[in-house]
């Protein structure tokens, strides 16, 4: 479980931290640094999963404007696998010649390192924490990237899973593509590959069935999903829905669908997929998860997310200025506020809702009287 | 359990939910259909959002009971109160509201845990508890779980005579709604 978040010079980010819960609801007004904090989990993902270069993920104009630093710096501090890891990633601009390079990349295990990169050498530890390797390496990357299983460094790779286990998203069902090219197994920004997603995780038949089974509750009339071969390799999802008085079922393409009932089957899908993995629970971030939804599947989903976070089945980060999400969510201590003042720091403060005018928290943040 | 549309849960905090929930969805009351009206966590916010609520959600639910298929669960602690105090309370409510007294045959369950709702969970955990003592919180609020289900499953059953008092008082409650 990620248990602390610390960003410095990314955007409105500066000495940034925020301690984390099973479930955690980040409200604040626009622009005061949310979506910032996801943006940046995401950058690191993509850089130690090897997916980028560090040029291609961060550029100095995400540097603070109204500072002169050259180095942004993230930690991630994260409980599981028995202990506790520290990451620390720090990245060195050069705003002249436009580019970016890794200065600083180290991974500690109860205070014991795992990887030391620094002044251009990778310093690897084995699982007894004795010293491993050490080389010059690539300052455009992430060591973590190169690192391949071995029996000795099962420590460290646990900690590459855990990034795997990272989803970061914000979904927009009008960007979902219809048509899959391939299985994919991350879901990428904005779910546009849900399709070749589902066609992964659909693999899992026990997974599929037991998604059908909750969709039918909940889509009227939906039966099951299929896919269709529309070239070699190519598939095309649809979901077939029954018809009154009649046996066969109406195939409707997953693009013909509205965004609500997209929203809804990828919701759910996150729920069925992303919290069957007890052994290395998954970490959800969701940026306004609730869009596109009718006003009575909010809270369902929501129980049922809560309940699984609760329950050890993954934890979640969300996003939201739903009133929905916001009353339910606030009758526990699980919320953060976010403000920032023009060219100021983002600041964020634990919601304590000592709130004697039983006035929903909601109601409260509508007001901007949450802090009064 | 009747075949409800819905159920709506007006509760004081989170415990209460989970709990009303969990016991709720072991009689059979699909999860979608519970509506959950909790509390906004607060000194003194959860006991004076059931007494502002309860007015407001037994006229909607007398305006509905008609011709939709629905309840109203409801809970709130004792604390140092008698339950039969509480109870009293929130039909004082009604009455400030110019509405009727809650009558026999409607689906309104009124549950009173006394010291609160720790008790319950305590004496469900095989504990020997009275109701006085403030009983700690869990450090799970779901780990409540699997004894509630216990209890909703032989909820037919008579309870042990150790059982909380206001656990049996809960009983005659339990009866308006299933």
């Amino acid at each position: 479980m990620l248990k602390r978040i610390y960003i410095d010079n990314y955007k409105s980010l500066v000495n940034f931290e925020v301690s984390l819960n099973e479930i955690n609801l980040f409200l604040g007004v626009n622009g005061a640094g949310k979506s910032a904090v996801f943006e940046m989990l995401r950058k690191v993902k993509c850089l130690v999963a090897g997916d980028s270069k560090v040029i291609e993920l961060f550029s100095f104009e995400n540097c603070t404007r109204w500072q002169s630093s050259l180095l942004q710096t993230i930690e991630l501090d994260i409980e599981g696998n028995g202990g506790a890891y520290q990451y620390k990633l720090t990245i060195e601009h050069d705003e002249k010649r436009e580019k970016a390079r890794v200065i600083d990349e180290r991974l500690h295990f109860n205070n014991k390192p795992l990887l030391v990169f620094e002044g251009g050498n990778a310093q690897l530890y084995r699982d007894n924490h004795s010293k491993g390797p050490k080389y010059p390496f690539d300052w455009s990357r992430s060591v973590l990237a190169s690192i391949l299983p071995r029996s000795d460094n099962t420590t460290l790779t646990w900690f590459k899973e855990w990034m795997d286990h990272l989803v970061v998203i914000q979904i927009i069902p009008s960007l979902m593509i219809q048509d899959s090219p391939k299985e994919e197994t991350q879901p990428s920004d904005y779910f546009e590959n849900f399709v070749s997603w589902y066609r992964q995780v659909s693999q899992d038949q026990g997974l599929a069935f037991k998604l059908m089974t909750e969709l039918k509750e909940i889509l009227p009339g939906f039966e099951y999903f299929k896919f269709e071969r529309t070239g070699e390799k190519h598939r095309l999802l649809k979901a077939y829905f029954n018809s009154e008085g009649k046996n066969a079922s109406v195939g409707y393409s997953f693009g013909e669908l509205s965004d609500g009932q997209r929203m809804l089957i990828t919701l759910y899908s996150l729920l069925h997929s992303f919290c069957s993995d007890t052994k290395l629970p998954y970490t959800l971030c969701l940026d306004e998860p609730e869009n596109f939804l009718a006003l009575p599947e909010i809270q369902p989903w929501l129980v049922s997310l809560y309940d699984h976070c609760m329950d050890g089945d993954v934890q979640a980060l969300l996003i939201s200025h739903h009133p929905e999400l916001i009353n339910y969510l606030l009758a526990s201590p699980v919320g953060y506020w976010f403000e920032q003042q023009s060219n100021r720091p983002t600041r964020v403060r634990s919601i304590s809702a000592d709130n004697e005018d039983a006035l929903a928290v909601s109601e409260l943040v509508a007001r901007g009287w949450l802090n009064e | 359990m009747s075949n409800y549309s819905m159920v709506i849960v007006l509760c004081e905090d989170r415990q209460h939910e989970i709990f009303m929930r969990t016991f709720l969805v072991s009689r059979g009351v699909h999860t979608r259909r519970i509506r959950v009206n909790i509390a906004p966590k607060g000194r003194g916010a959860a006991e004076q959002h059931i007494r502002t609520q309860y007015p407001k959600e037994v006229k909607i639910y007398r305006n509905k009971c008609n011709h939709l298929n629905i309840a109203l669960a409801v809970m709130i602690d004792a604390d140092m109160r008698r339950v039969a105090d509480r109870l009293d309370e929130l039909d004082a409510s009604l009455t400030n509201s110019e509405l009727d007294r809650r009558r026999p045959n409607e689906r309104i369950g009124v549950f009173v845990p006394k010291r609160n709702i720790e008790t319950w969970i305590h004496y469900l955990m095989g504990e020997i508890v009275d109701e006085i003592t403030a009983y700690s919180k869990l450090e799970k609020q779901s780990e409540c779980k699997p004894r509630v289900i216990e209890l909703a499953q032989k909820c037919n059953q008579p309870l042990d005579q150790e059982a909380p008092p206001s656990l049996h008082a809960a009983c005659t409650e339990l009866v308006r709604i299933i």
